[in-house]
């Protein structure tokens, strides 16, 4: 049987309690003294009232913190439900109001932004709050509690995180992973990466996003550490960081290796301890993929498919059949099996288009609430991605398009939904459509049409202060356009090709 | 305060800081801890910055030393010249 979740941290900290399990900036992390830290904050939750299966949210960036609180929750028996943390009060109000989490962990630039919310909230470091609704709980406090493991009884069928992903309908949806979902998900990215106790990483990427994720939980399984570092916007910083601190791998979405490869230092730079570099998060640019394996002479690249409903990994194209095979999203990881099946199940021949289908004991347990969602998505025959694609003779997939109308920023997926209902809600705005327009780093930005209510008064200033103060930056449209009507299809919904010429 | 920093200034809360604002950008603060500029902000500010001034700024210039601060970036563009 695969090893529970938190048995990552334990199992490691027993075989190499000495060793740095995590580097960030100045400060480093030994497994001991994570373990323990991840212990005391469980008693401190446990203390609050945290009873078993109860949600706790987390809004951190990725710090030393944010991986104790992360073990520290599952360990008091609590299901993790972490969420970016640039998140505006709506967006979190949506997430308190749907899981219902009992208590929160922030980091302090989160409470600032998040002051006045209704859950409790532990902050670290420890900071002066002053909202006399609010209830804060010092961070600090867990030092005083023993460093022993809060031993709940933890089964591998039950859940370790909800985690958001915007949904077609515009409401963001809970995807409920189990201690089994991400426990087999670790081991086969293990296996296909060869990831050892040997093996330090870079991580740019935020662990609130199961890319992220995914990068925290196999190396602590297998006693491997991590060097966080945050401040991608100057790639120089991340690239001189990668070559000082030795690091074996490195993982990032498409924009991440446009300016890595168009912006920085890194094609011109030797990493001679690089292993291995992966991208998911959305299809990459052959010609972009191309480019990155001239410059990663020597350094395996994986390219690879998943979905959040997944754990996340699915597939993986082996670095020996790159060449051969780009554009595709190769091969099944360990485990996992993929098909390409119509609309009822039936699955379909070698070159042939269809919907592609994952099995496997890392395909969630469903949306938090939502059976309605789930049974959409989750059919006898398997979970569909929602991505539609179709395999080779030899096995190899390929996606070709996405069924559901989704935004694809940087690496996350967006609801132009979302957006749209924010723009209509601020009684502005008659009618809008937005749309994805290619960027060369983020691979599409919100674009924004928009009809005003009236329009001799229309200010779009008022329409960009609204959605500022209601949705996170990424999904703010870059571009706007004020117009007299909207193209529509003879159904009368808007035509977004029509827009998009 | 220089021109320079104004126009700078005026960029960033156009481009970054959305909507009618106004919000007070403290020069020595770091744009990036504050939220106001990510990586592709700090892109953006770069191509704006070649564009206005007319310079060519390099791959090895794009540090915090230079772009971190509203500070660091009018000394920057002093150093290349620009007054």
């Amino acid at each position: 049987m695969d090893e529970l979740v938190h048995h990552f941290l334990d199992h490691s900290a027993e075989r190499f309690p000495d060793k740095k399990a995590v580097f960030h900036g100045e400060e480093s992390a030994t497994y001991a003294e994570i373990v323990q830290a991840a212990n005391r904050l469980a008693n401190l939750l446990k203390e609050e009232g945290l009873k078993k299966s109860d949600r706790v949210l987390m809004a951190m960036e990725n710090s030393i913190a944010s991986i104790i609180s992360y073990y520290a929750i599952i360990k008091a028996g609590g299901v993790v439900v972490e969420v970016p943390d640039k998140s505006t009060q709506s967006e979190v109000s949506y997430f308190i109001n749907d899981c219902k989490p009992r208590i929160g962990i922030f980091s302090k630039a989160s409470a600032r932004r998040l002051d006045g919310i209704s859950i409790p909230m532990i902050i670290t470091p420890a900071m002066e709050f002053a909202n006399p609704n609010g209830r804060y709980i010092e961070w600090d406090k867990a030092n005083q509690l023993p460093a022993t493991d809060p031993a709940i009884e933890i089964k591998d069928n039950e859940l370790v995180s909800i985690v958001y992903t915007s949904g077609s309908t515009g409401k963001p949806k809970g995807v409920m992973l189990s201690n089994r979902n991400i426990s087999s998900n670790t081991s086969s990215i293990i296996s296909y990466l060869g990831i050892t106790s040997a093996d330090r990483i870079m991580v740019v990427l935020p662990f609130y996003y199961v890319y992220g994720k995914s990068l925290l939980n196999p190396h602590f399984k297998v006693g491997g550490s991590l060097v966080i570092n945050n401040r991608f916007a100057f790639p120089n910083v991340v690239v001189d960081e990668m070559q000082n601190k030795e690091v074996s791998g490195f993982a990032g979405v498409p924009s991440t290796f446009a300016i890595l490869l168009n912006r920085s230092i890194f094609p011109k730079t030797r990493i001679p301890t690089l292993r291995y570099v992966t991208q998911a998060g959305g299809s990459m640019a052959p010609a972009l993929t191309a480019r990155l394996m001239e410059v990663l002479q020597g350094t395996d690249l994986y390219i690879m498919y998943g979905a959040t409903e997944a754990s996340p990994r699915l597939t993986y194209v082996p670095p020996g059949r790159l060449k051969d095979k780009l554009g595709s999203i190769g091969i099944p990881i360990p485990d996992v099996s993929i098909s390409i099946k119509d609309e009822h199940g039936k699955e379909l021949p070698p070159g042939v288009e269809g919907n592609i289908c994952a099995t496997g004991p890392n395909i969630m347990q469903g949306y938090w609430g939502d059976e309605q969602e789930t049974g959409k998505v989750i059919k006898p025959w398997g979970l569909i991605t929602g991505d539609i694609g179709y395999k080779d003779e030899e096995g190899y997939f390929y996606t070709t398009g996405r069924k559901k109308e989704m935004l694809k920023v940087g690496g996350e997926r967006i609801s132009p939904k979302e957006i749209e209902d924010v723009l209509i809600e601020s009684k502005l705005v008659h009618e809008t459509a937005v749309i994805g327009r290619p960027d060369d780093f983020l691979y599409e930005v919100p674009e924004a049409f928009i009809v005003p209510i009236d329009p001799k008064t229309f200010d779009l200033e008022d329409v960009k202060t609204y959605t500022k103060q209601r949705l996170s930056v990424h999904k703010h449209p870059k571009y706007w356009h004020i117009v007299k009507s909207m193209p529509k299809k003879s159904s009368g919904k808007i035509d977004k090709e029509a827009l998009k010429k | 305060m220089s021109n320079i920093q104004e126009t700078i200034i005026e960029f960033i809360k156009e481009n970054f800081v959305m909507g009618r604002s106004d919000t007070k950008i403290d020069p020595e603060e770091s744009l990036i801890e504050a939220g106001i500029m990510d990586s592709t902000g700090v892109l953006e500010l770069v191509e704006f910055l070649e564009a206005t001034y007319s310079i060519q700024i390099e791959d090895e210039e794009l540090i915090p030393e230079n772009l971190e601060t509203i500070q660091n970036i009018v000394s920057f563009l002093r150093q290349k010249g620009i007054d």
